[in-house]
């Protein structure tokens, strides 16, 4: 099992370390693995096991800081990784993001929830409602009165009521005046257009989102008037398999406020909402760049936060690119962005300029991928539909509400 | 920064966000010691300890050393402040092994939050207590574990598993086993979140104990789904490896498949021990890589090094797997897992779907297998890490069964965002699942790769190209082509420098090429020529290299290329001065190739080449050069030198030998490098190992199949039970007695240790199998337990009070601490069955004791010396649900026999005045079924000697609750009128029912059925003066007092204990909170009737009951309260 967690800043400082089992581990690790992480590059970076000479790591970088897990034994590493993966969506969710000085910041709260979290290298509890009841975030209630009366707790003096019910992922009874559930769809299109132009690939991966408020012990069902297009499933660990199994019924006692019900993969379809089409031709040293954008399929709402983003290849020396709508910008690292938001009625936003080659090449040989990026509210672009939304027992005031949003996931057009 | 503040506090400038810091403990991280601690430490309030231990907090997470502070800190672990605790405790878990003195300082305060009522202190006491890991204390941790995995908190138990862990790493070895048996205990618990800390407890303690989970193997099966996610995945390793052991392999699996045709193989044979894999025809329409499969499944079995090792050196003594170490789909040990892991492969933690694909892929019969294809590609949508390692088990599933793969192609394809190690094994895979039908697509994916910015992926990208050709034969022309094409590119053309990522994708090319033409040289005869005369035009040492190297080889292959040798090697002389080094050593091996080979009129031009060549490199700047050219100077003198006659004898050996030599050399001959699949190992999907491609500590392989036999499940209990025997037998003169009893049990647990006499030890082994059957329908082990004790009693109803006490001293702390391991055994498995239904205790052995009350119906004095006494009976009736079953015991205290004793129903006398008409009684008595009373007639006893005594079992239907039913009792010819009063407790029978269905009944009768009454208790002060002498534990004044009163009740009403709920009172004296439930149905009606008891009061002193009895039939339930109330009350009789 993991033995000990660090949490790296993205200079390679060590900002908390928390030892799990009786078989301690030195920070010297850190520094073979930041060493390592400098001579080898992103390479290393992206590796997510690591075998060291003394320790196994498993390593999972968010926003810039790395979480460390080091174990000497065989393990699933997928339990590492998850778990490192639960510990920054957790600790991202109690500071409202992450970086070097909120961990630092609030280092007590971090070790609060590890220690929580994990014990003797085996995770305890997960479920973020739970710790939320155990230890309280960060707000600026606690604070103000910390500065005031100098003095607050944040650890919670009872045990929470759901570590011991039937569905641990509830916290025990909430009231409210109001009884609201709200469903989401958000779905993400990964479509990969080849140089050709062809659709090589094009599918949705989405996610049910539900935001409940609801009081007592609700029993939720939701079905679709097509489940039959769903690829496949991921469930959160409140829905009943086995009403799924036998009739596409999601059946669940729902965590209180925000979750993930689950996630779905649609797969082939047919067309996206809008095109892209790169051109690059090459001579004598120069490139000409030209970049169309514009609505393929209507969706019937509007797009926004259209965004083309693209790598400059290494062999191009600079860049000049302008476009008639919107605005294009070249980042420090090479790439180069061109956010167009809508798309507007009287013209198509063309993106075109030249790039210069290195002096010894004559024509360009390596073609950047354009990533696209792209939000259409109230549309499901799978089509998949909400049939309807019971609850078993009716509170007197319930409001359902559902919305839908697609935006780009992997979206890629190669060039 | 704040959710509060999201938008605005972005827009904030930096000084502003110096304000949101404020509150925060951002000036301890930055500045923890600018304050003096050690006053802090001491301070009275919780404020300015806090920050004192904020700040030794920020030091050790910028990894300073502070333990210098720890007596301090150990100080405040008495803290009543739950920060300040846990902040304590987080300091002490630092630091504890470093200053082991100190850290023992904190064991009272531990032992005192442990009784603490807020579950939460106690799940962190004992986390902690158990975190610091001192030997000293290790028993006081044991027993403290011991008790919390009976505590009612889930919480509590969950966290008493984890603690078993740290336990077993202290590695002492007398505790072994009793960590097991809390193992054994907890995997037992009825919660989910208990049972999958279990299984983690259970991986890390005792692997190899799977007869631990043969016991429980179907509830864990069920109960799997709803155990955390965590648990889940240590919990399906577990499972599988448990049904390996038991059943062996799955003859349908992939694991076997090829087993099969193999056995069959080498059977037709007979002497052929040799597998010849390649040769085996396998009917599986092509779907496996039948050698690939067989070294997995090998893999699986015996770690890789072991199989690899062993395989160097002799690959027949291979494990064969007979017909006796596989099951069939069929089985349903096999079914449930596979049944109860499917829906997991729903599962948000990716984790758990891999662990779940895992299972599927050793167990499930082949073609069910594609299942876990499609969630394995779903959670490739997940955070990069796991994509990485899900693919990395991908490979190896896609490299062993293409075809599960193949028509999921598109998932494979390479998004820019995947890491350079992802599209590696991406393109790995793809290269293995490519089919005819797909390669098509895949190549214009590969198409567009090549084009990538990074280059080394446009390399890999080529590689894949070659891979892709050499499976699939079809291809290779149209490879090649585009291969070719490549290379004439003239970005690839240019000269590089030889760290040019460029460069690496034309040798990749080139390599490539080579790979693919070594398939089938002839056809390819065009290619090598086009290859040769771009030589030109390929600057990178390596390709050329390459290049040059296939003319040597193919030199003589086909019409064209014998012809261009001239002119090549001409080419390559002219060159050799600016070649590279291994450009020149390449060039130097293909001249001397050709010239072995070369026969008729171009012989004369290499040898001029050669030598100018050989000159050449003699002359070399590198030694490496000048040394290959020293060598080959020697060598083709000999095909030249068979010409020269005028040779003598010796030399011509010494030349024959050269020749040979060279032959060896350069011959053609290159064997099939085919090894190379030897050198893979595979790991069970989902390890560790299986990522970083060596066995990591602590991996196993699975078990040997069926290496767990049948009895393997039950023998510590049968040995157990052995060392018990005289045990008992010595002070209980009844234990042999009680041993026919057990055939009642429904579950293993009980009948192992109800058994008490050495016969009963060979009797466990028989019920064994029946048992675990059975227990899969009874979910709560310990509840259905505690029912059949209670079902027992009727037989055991004479057994000695002299058994409480034993169990007793047995179960006391001592047994723990002064271990001796050959004596302990019984005194551990005591203390096991005390605590075997951890949450809630369970008194098994309660049944064994209960006395049913015996009332007097005939006293010597009105009987003429004949005394008959009876009592009642927990047995039902098999005739009608109305009858009540009576035991009767006839004795006869005269001096003179007595004859024709006979029992009969007063209003049936009264009709029938005769003796002798039991016949026509009975048919009366069944007719007026409906409202008189009825008594089955008793078998008459047609003489009873003097002191004798005989026993009936009466079958008597009571005609109301309360009131007395009139008896006639027949002996030598003499009528005597006799009253028998009913008991209202035995009106009902045990209803079995476990906690969750108890209290849901409960909910459905509230208010008019709710009837509550309180009492007073003092049955158990006798028995706590009893054993008070023996120093006693608390805990077991707890215990003495909840057997005492289960006791009381099993003794005075035929009903089934479903819990007994323990407080952990802050008190240790207050008993307080204990709570005995007990369930029964009404024997007419069927109606269950609930009755739930709480204590409230000090152990020692007369306790105060509320006993509170749910029944829809309301006049029967009150009945039957005040019925409890009354035989509570009446005193104990020993």
């Amino acid at each position: 099992m993991l033995q000990c967690i660090f949490l790296l800043s993205d200079s390679g400082e060590v900002m908390l370390e928390k030892q799990l089992t009786g078989h301690r581990v030195d920070r010297s690790i850190c520094d073979w693995f930041w060493d390592h992480a400098i001579s080898q590059g992103d390479a290393f970076k992206s590796q997510p096991v690591i075998a060291s000479p003394t320790h196994y790591l498993f390593q999972v970088v968010r926003e810039g800081i790395t979480f460390l897990a080091c174990t000497q034994v065989e393990m699933p590493p997928l339990m590492g990784i998850e778990f490192l993966c639960r510990v920054a969506d957790v600790l991202s969710d109690y500071l409202g993001g992450l970086n070097e000085d909120v961990i630092k910041d609030n280092f007590v709260i971090v070790y609060e929830l590890l220690d929580e979290m994990i014990d003797n290298g085996f995770p305890l509890t997960t479920e973020p409602n739970i710790l939320r009841e155990m230890i309280a975030p960060p707000n600026i209630v606690s604070k103000v009165l910390s500065v005031v009366t100098g003095n607050s707790s944040n650890v919670s003096d009872t045990l929470p009521g759901a570590t011991g019910s039937c569905v641990p992922w509830r916290a025990a009874d909430p009231k409210y005046a109001n009884n609201e559930v709200y469903v989401d769809l958000v779905e993400e299109m990964d479509a990969v257009i080849n140089r050709d132009g062809v659709l090589v690939k094009c599918e949705i991966y989405g996610e049910v989102q539900v935001n409940s408020h609801l009081s007592g012990l609700p029993d939720l069902t939701l079905s679709f008037a097509n489940p039959s297009i769903l690829d496949d499933v991921r469930f959160h660990p409140c829905v009943r398999f086995r009403p799924w199994e036998s009739h596409q019924i999601l059946s669940f006692v729902p965590p209180d406020g925000e979750f993930k019900l689950m996630s779905y993969r649609v797969k082939k379809l047919k067309s996206t909402p809008i095109y892209v089409k790169p051109q690059l031709t090459s001579d004598a040293g120069k490139c000409r760049v030209n970049v169309l954008v514009g609505i393929r399929n209507d969706p019937g709402k509007t797009v926004d936060s259209i965004t083309v983003q693209f790598q400059l290849p290494p062999c191009i020396l600079s860049a000049d690119l302008t476009s008639n709508h919107g605005t294009v910008n070249i980042l420090s690292n090479k790439i180069c962005s061109w956010s167009i938001n809508r798309i507007p009625k009287d013209k198509a936003p063309s993106l075109s300029g030249t790039l210069v080659l290195e002096s010894e090449l004559d024509r360009l040989h390596v073609f950047p991928t354009f990533r696209v990026g792209f939000r259409i509210m109230g549309v499901a672009l799978s089509g998949l539909q909400i049939d309807k939304l019971d609850l078993r027992t009716v509170p007197n005031r319930l409001y359902k509400g559902f919305r839908a949003l697609t935006r780009a996931g992997e979206f890629e057009v190669r060039s | 920064m704040f959710p509060q503040f999201g938008a605005t506090a972005e827009t904030l400038s930096k000084a502003s966000t110096m304000v949101f810091r404020i509150g925060t403990d951002a000036h301890l991280y930055d500045d923890p010691d600018d304050v003096s601690i050690a006053p802090l430490l001491d301070s009275k309030f919780d404020s300015e300890k806090c920050e004192a231990l904020k700040r030794l907090l920020a030091q050790i997470a910028q990894g300073f050393d502070v333990s210098n502070f720890f007596p301090q800190v150990v100080k405040n672990v008495a803290s009543q402040s739950l920060e300040v605790k846990k902040l304590v405790y987080l300091y002490l878990l630092h630091y504890a092994e470093k200053r082991p003195n100190e850290a023992l300082l904190s064991i009272n305060c531990f032992q005192k939050d442990l009784g603490d009522p807020n579950p939460l202190v106690r799940a962190w006491a004992l986390r902690t207590m158990a975190g610091i890991r001192l030997h000293v204390i290790a028993p006081l941790v044991l027993v403290a574990v011991g008790k919390c995995a009976r505590d009612p908190s889930v919480y509590v138990r969950k966290c008493a598993a984890n603690a078993l862990p740290k336990l077993h790493d202290l590695r002492q070895e007398e505790h072994t086993s009793a960590v097991e048996e809390i193992v054994g205990i907890l995997l037992n618990d009825h919660s989910p979140g208990v049972v999958g800390a279990a299984a983690a407890a259970f991986a890390s303690v005792c692997p190899y104990n799977l007869s631990l989970i043969g016991r429980n193997y179907r509830k864990l099966c069920e109960i799997l789904p709803d155990v955390e996610e965590w648990g889940q995945i240590v919990l399906i390793g577990i499972l599988l490896r448990y049904v390996i052991a038991r059943h062996g392999l799955v003859k349908e699996s992939i694991m076997l498949s090829l087993h099969c045709t193999e056995s069959s193989h080498s059977e037709k044979d007979g002497s052929d021990v040799d597998f010849r894999l390649l040769k085996v025809p396998i009917d599986m329409s092509g779907t496996c890589d039948s050698e690939f499969v067989n070294m997995v499944s090998k893999c699986y079995i015996e770690s890789p090094d072991e199989y690899l090792s062993r395989s160097s050196y002799t690959n027949r003594v291979s494990f064969e797997l007979n017909g006796t170490h596989f099951t069939s789909k069929t089985n349903d040990d096999v079914k449930i897992l596979l049944y109860c892991t499917s829906p997991l492969l729903w599962s948000n933690n990716s984790a758990v779907v891999l662990s779940a694909a895992g299972v599927h892929w050793v167990m499930a019969p082949k073609e069910d297998i594609k299942r876990i294809v499609k969630p394995l590609l779903f959670i490739l949508r997940s955070s990069n890490a796991s994509k990485y390692v899900v693919l990395c088990n991908i490979q190896v599933f896609a490299k062993a069964m293409p075809s599960l793969f193949a028509p999921y192609y598109e998932d494979l394809f390479i998004c820019s965002s995947d890491s350079y190690q992802i599209k590696g094994l991406k393109l790995e895979i793809l290269s293995s699942i490519a089919t005819d039908s797909s390669i098509s697509s895949i190549f214009k994916e590969f198409q567009d790769y090549i084009r990538d910015p990074d280059r080394r992926f446009a390399a890999d990208t080529i590689a894949a190209i070659g891979l892709c050709a050499q499976r699939l034969p079809n291809m290779a022309y149209s490879c090649v082509d585009g291969l070719l094409a490549l290379t004439k590119e003239d970005f690839l053309t240019k000269d590089f420098g030889s760290g040019d990522q460029e460069a690496g994708v034309l040798i990749q090319a080139i390599m490539s090429i080579k790979s693919i033409i070594k398939q089938d040289p002839p056809s390819h005869e065009k290619v090598i020529i086009q290859l040769v005369s771009s030589l030109d035009s390929i600057k990178v040492p390596a390709a050329r290299a390459m290049i040059i190297w296939m003319v040597g080889e193919y030199s003589s292959l086909g019409e064209i290329i014998p012809r261009m040798l001239t002119t090549v090697l001409k080419y390559l002389a002219w060159c050799f001065t600016s070649e590279a080094l291994e450009t020149k050593l390449q060039i130097l091996n293909t001249a001397s190739k050709v010239l072995l080979c070369a026969t008729g009129e171009d012989l004369w031009t290499f040898k001029k080449v050669f030598s100018y060549l050989v000159e050449l490199a003699e002359c070399d700047l590198n030694y490496d050069v000048r040394d290959r050219a020293r060598l080959l100077k020697k060598l083709p003198s000999c095909n030249l030198g068979s010409q020269g006659p005028e040779e003598g004898t010796n030399g011509l050996n010494e030349k024959n030998v050269l020749h040979v030599v060279a032959k060896c050399i350069f011959g053609r001959q290159t064997r099939e490098v085919k090894a190379e699949s030897n050198n893979y190992r595979f790991y069970l999907p989902g390890s560790l190992s299986q990522i970083v491609l060596h066995a990591a500590p602590g991996y196993e392989p699975l078990p040997k199949p069926c290496s767990l036999p049948l009895d393997d499940l039950n023998v510590p209990e049968g040995t157990h039970a052995v060392e018990k025997g005289p045990d008992y037998s010595g002070t209980d003169d009844h234990g042999t007695s009680s041993g026919p009893l057990d055939e009642e049990s429904a579950s293993d647990y009980d009948s192992q240790h109800s058994i008490t006499g050495s016969s009963g030890s060979g009797r466990s082994d028989d019920n064994e199998f029946t048992s675990e059957e059975n227990d899969n329908a009874d979910p709560l082990i310990q509840i259905s337990d505690v029912g059949n004790a209670s079902e027992n009693q009727n037989g055991v109803s004479q057994s000695s009070p002299a058994n409480l006490g034993e169990l007793m001293s047995n179960r006391a702390l001592e047994s723990w601490l002064e271990e001796q391991p050959g004596s302990s055994n019984p005194g551990i498995s005591e203390q096991s069955q005390v605590c075997k239904s951890s949450a809630r205790i369970s008194i098994r052995d309660v049944g064994r004791q209960v006395k049913p009350k015996s009332y007097s119906l005939l006293d010597p004095a009105n009987g003429n010396g004949l005394k008959v006494d009876y009592s009642f009976s927990s047995e039902i009736s098999s005739i009608s649900p109305l009858l009540v079953c009576i035991e009767v015991f006839f004795k006869n205290c005269s001096s003179e026999t007595i004859m024709e004793i006979t029992l009969v129903d007063e209003e049936s006398t009264r009709a029938l005045d005769s003796a002798d008409q039991a016949a026509a009684v009975n048919e009366s008595s069944m007719k007026s079924y409906d409202n008189v009373p009825t008594l089955v007639p008793m078998e008459e006893i047609p003489s009873l000697e003097p002191g004798q005594t005989t026993r009936r079992l009466l079958q008597v239907r009571f005609h109301h609750h309360l009131l007395p039913l009139k008896l006639a009792l027949f002996c030598n010819g003499k009528k005597l009128p006799i009253k028998l009063r009913p008991d209202i407790g035995y009106f009902v029978k045990p209803l079995p029912m476990d906690v969750e269905a108890f209290t849901d009944e409960e909910s459905h009768l509230p208010g008019m059925f709710e009837y509550t009454r309180s009492c007073t208790f003092t049955d158990h002060i006798g028995e706590l003066n009893k054993e008070s002498g023996d120093g006693l534990l608390i805990k077991d004044k707890f215990l003495a007092i909840c057997e005492s009163l289960a006791l009381k009740m099993l003794s005075n009403a035929n009903l089934c204990l479903v819990s007994v709920d323990m407080p952990i009172a802050a008190n240790l004296d207050d008993a307080s909170g204990l709570r005995l439930r007990f369930s029964c149905e009404i024997l007419s009606s069927l109606i269950p009737c609930l009755i739930t008891i709480t204590v409230q009061g000090k152990c020692c002193d007369p306790l105060n009951l509320f006993i509170k009895v749910n029944c829809e039939e309301t006049v029967f339930g009150l009945n039957l309260m005040n019925r409890i109330v009354n035989f509570l009350v009446e005193p104990a009789l020993f």
